[in-house]
């Protein structure tokens, strides 16, 4: 879960926005405390306000006085929007590259995308064992 | 940020070597560091410094702005209890208990007897009798329950098994969270602990060779690997400290923060990059500076840096 | 002073050394004694040194005293003047007890005329010249004295070593001598014996006083220095 090489608070933060991505932290409801962060990653609270107060600034989380922190509404679409413009920098560059290398052309990539695509949506949802 | 702990130009000379040579910096209160560094490179003599149980050849030492020496005032606000610490003869663990709770102000008993039950320390047995493991419980006991706003830990998970340094670190996170305070924790094991800490004291040799926070250092270097010729391509003028070949491959190991254009490269030349732990990153950056500094006075790696007699 | 109570308390956790073994070498200087008196046939005076087992062995509590806890009040973060008063305090205290049995051991002795053997420990004339209480200051100054001796070597070691400390008993045995050697040469042997006996035994045990006390300072000095 805890990868090396990345600052944790940006893991904090990236992990509490998939929560919010895949709907099971909804809007205005309470997000994790810092505390509960911290005891559940087993790191330091510091790194974890810092993750939190990062959200925060980004208008994804805000604070109810003393009660604690929530989804912003409207956040999971900021999230989302965010994430589809990484999307290209993130998986399609490498992906490109590695097709480059196999000899795919971005036209063959278009087919076999579409093939797996297709694959996926006919064959019953099965549970991805980890 | 207010100052816990102020050194300056701290050095500990032992007749022919030199075992903490020119130490500065400064400990913010409430934060967990890390003191990190091999065996013998000078972390149990600087914290017996700081506690005034050793003494300075030269150097300035400022506990919450006071000297600690023969200060009652300043030493019961602090708390460390040696990796190697003697308790009397016929102590019991109960006795080490009830002594640290008559001199440690914030001692919390309920905290203590719960440590005790999961850390499962046999109390009818002497403290010397105590295996290595339970030995080390007795101190991470003393150390958590005694709430002390400046707390030592000294190599404390030597001899605890998987299980119980896991309890450790879970306490210390969930005491720290609600009762914060500073948090010096000594470590030859840096990626168990890396996670606690919110910056990190890399010593070496008896010389500080990295104060900083630890998130900022996370990324800051990252081992390029690939095709040998593709790889040492990419590297060219950057600071490598590290470097291993295999056949055609390599991985090479550099200091410097990747941008995206770097990524971009990378990936257009089919290499990958694979990250560094921060234990790789402090044991590279430490062998790299040994490797370019002329060899100094000699390793004070065999001095016992604790009890002398 | 509360801190200072504490180190009291922290020493008697050392049970054996402060409690069981003083009193072990006591009943058993005590038994042995009153056997051998049983044994010996005979109705004269049978006077013993048992009773200074216990005092010989506040050496060893003084060396224990240093050794087996200094290291632990260190983490506890006691300051080293702390540390040393408690001690003392506990020295003296364990001390009073030791010679308070001491009295009341003489005054049982002296009402059943020697435990009914004419065998004598606790209630010796010289010790006793000044009565229970001058008793009492004597059989407390001489443990205590053997404790400042032993808490002075231990104290000598652990800031010096095992050299610095052989060669300073050396040097005063050598001072002793020749001190000894002098009174010889001015043929002065009477007048000293003289001037030791009209001291008595409380006399001479408030000399201790002297002893104990430079025994302390110069204990607590390099003490301030010493790393546990």
């Amino acid at each position: 879960m805890i990868e090396e090489g990345r600052a944790l608070f940006l893991q904090i933060a990236e992990s509490i926005e998939d929560q919010i991505v895949d709907g099971s932290l909804a809007e205005e409801s309470q997000a994790p405390s810092t505390n509960e962060l911290a005891a559940f990653y087993r790191i330091n609270p510091a790194t974890a306000a810092k993750g939190v107060s990062m959200l925060v600034e980004k208008g994804v989380l805000y604070k109810r006085r003393g009660i604690g922190m929530f989804v912003a509404p409207g956040s999971r679409d900021r999230v989302l929007e965010t994430r589809r413009g990484v999307f290209s920098d993130r998986y399609l560059e490498p992906l490109l590259a590695e097709a480059r290398r196999l000899g795919l052309g971005p036209d063959d990539l278009v087919a076999l995308i579409r093939e797996r695509a297709d694959r996926t949506e006919s064959a019953p949802a099965e549970r991805s064992a980890p | 940020m207010s100052v816990a702990i102020e050194v300056q130009h701290l050095t500990k000379r032992y007749r022919q070597t030199v075992a903490v040579d020119d130490v500065s910096f400064s400990i913010e209160k409430d934060t967990i560091y890390g003191l990190l560094g091999r065996n013998g490179a000078g972390k149990t003599t600087v914290m017996s410094m700081l506690t005034a149980q050793n003494f300075a050849t030269s150097g300035q030492i400022r506990v919450f702005g006071e000297h600690p020496y023969e200060n009652a005032r300043v030493l019961q606000r602090m708390c460390f209890v040696r990796e190697s610490q003697k308790y009397p003869d016929d102590a019991l663990p109960r006795h080490a208990f009830g002594t640290a709770r008559l001199f440690f102000p914030n001692w919390d008993q309920a905290l203590a007897d719960r440590l005790v039950d999961e850390f499962q320390l046999p109390m009818k047995k002497t403290i010397k009798k105590l295996s290595r493991g339970q030995l080390s419980a007795v101190g991470v006991i003393i150390g958590l329950a005694s709430r002390a706003e400046i707390t030592f830990f000294d190599e404390p998970y030597l001899g605890l098994d998987a299980v119980a340094r896991q309890i450790f670190y879970d306490r210390l996170i969930e005491d720290y969270s609600e009762h914060p305070r500073t948090i010096i924790l000594s470590s030859h094991l840096i990626d168990e602990v890396a996670n606690l800490l919110e910056r990190v004291l890399v010593i070496d040799g008896g010389r500080i060779v990295l104060d900083e926070r630890t998130d900022d250092i996370r990324d800051r270097a990252a081992n390029i690997v690939g095709e040998s010729r593709a790889v040492d391509a990419f590297v060219a003028g950057r600071e490598v400290i590290h470097r291993e070949s295999l056949g055609r491959v390599s991985s090479v190991t550099v200091l410097g923060t990747l941008s995206a254009e770097d990524h971009r490269q990378l990936s257009a030349a089919g290499l990958d990059v694979t990250p560094v732990s921060l234990q790789q990153l402090i044991v590279r950056t430490t062998q790299h500076a040994a490797e370019s500094a002329p060899a100094t006075t000699g390793e004070p790696a065999d001095i016992d840096e604790g009890a002398l007699r | 002073m509360s801190r200072t109570l504490n180190v009291v308390r922290m020493q008697l956790i050392n049970r054996n050394t402060y409690i069981w073994i003083p009193l072990l070498v006591l009943a058993g200087a005590f038994v042995l004694s009153l056997a051998l008196y049983a044994i010996i046939p005979s109705e004269g005076i049978k006077v013993g040194g048992g009773a200074q087992a216990p005092l010989w062995y506040f050496l060893v509590v003084g060396v224990q005293a240093l050794t087996l806890t200094f290291p632990f009040s260190q983490a506890m973060g006691v300051t080293r003047r702390e540390f040393f008063v408690g001690t003392y305090l506990t020295a003296a205290v364990t001390a009073g007890i030791l010679a308070a049995v001491f009295v009341v051991g003489g005054l049982i002795e002296n009402a059943t005329d020697g435990w009914g053997l004419n065998g004598w420990i606790f209630y010796l004339d010289w010790i006793w010249q000044a009565g229970p209480l001058g008793a009492f200051v004597f059989y407390f100054l001489l443990a205590m004295l053997f404790f400042s001796a032993g808490f002075w070597s231990a104290t000598i070691y652990k800031r010096f070593g095992a050299l610095w400390l052989t060669a300073i008993l050396l040097a005063i045995a050598v001072a002793f001598v020749g001190v000894l050697w002098i009174i010889g040469r001015a043929n002065a042997w009477g007048p000293v014996f003289d001037w030791l006996g009209s001291q008595g035994s409380l006399g001479l045990a408030l000399w201790s006083l002297v002893i104990i006390a430079v025994l302390a300072a110069t204990s607590f000095v390099p003490l301030r220095r010493a790393v546990p």
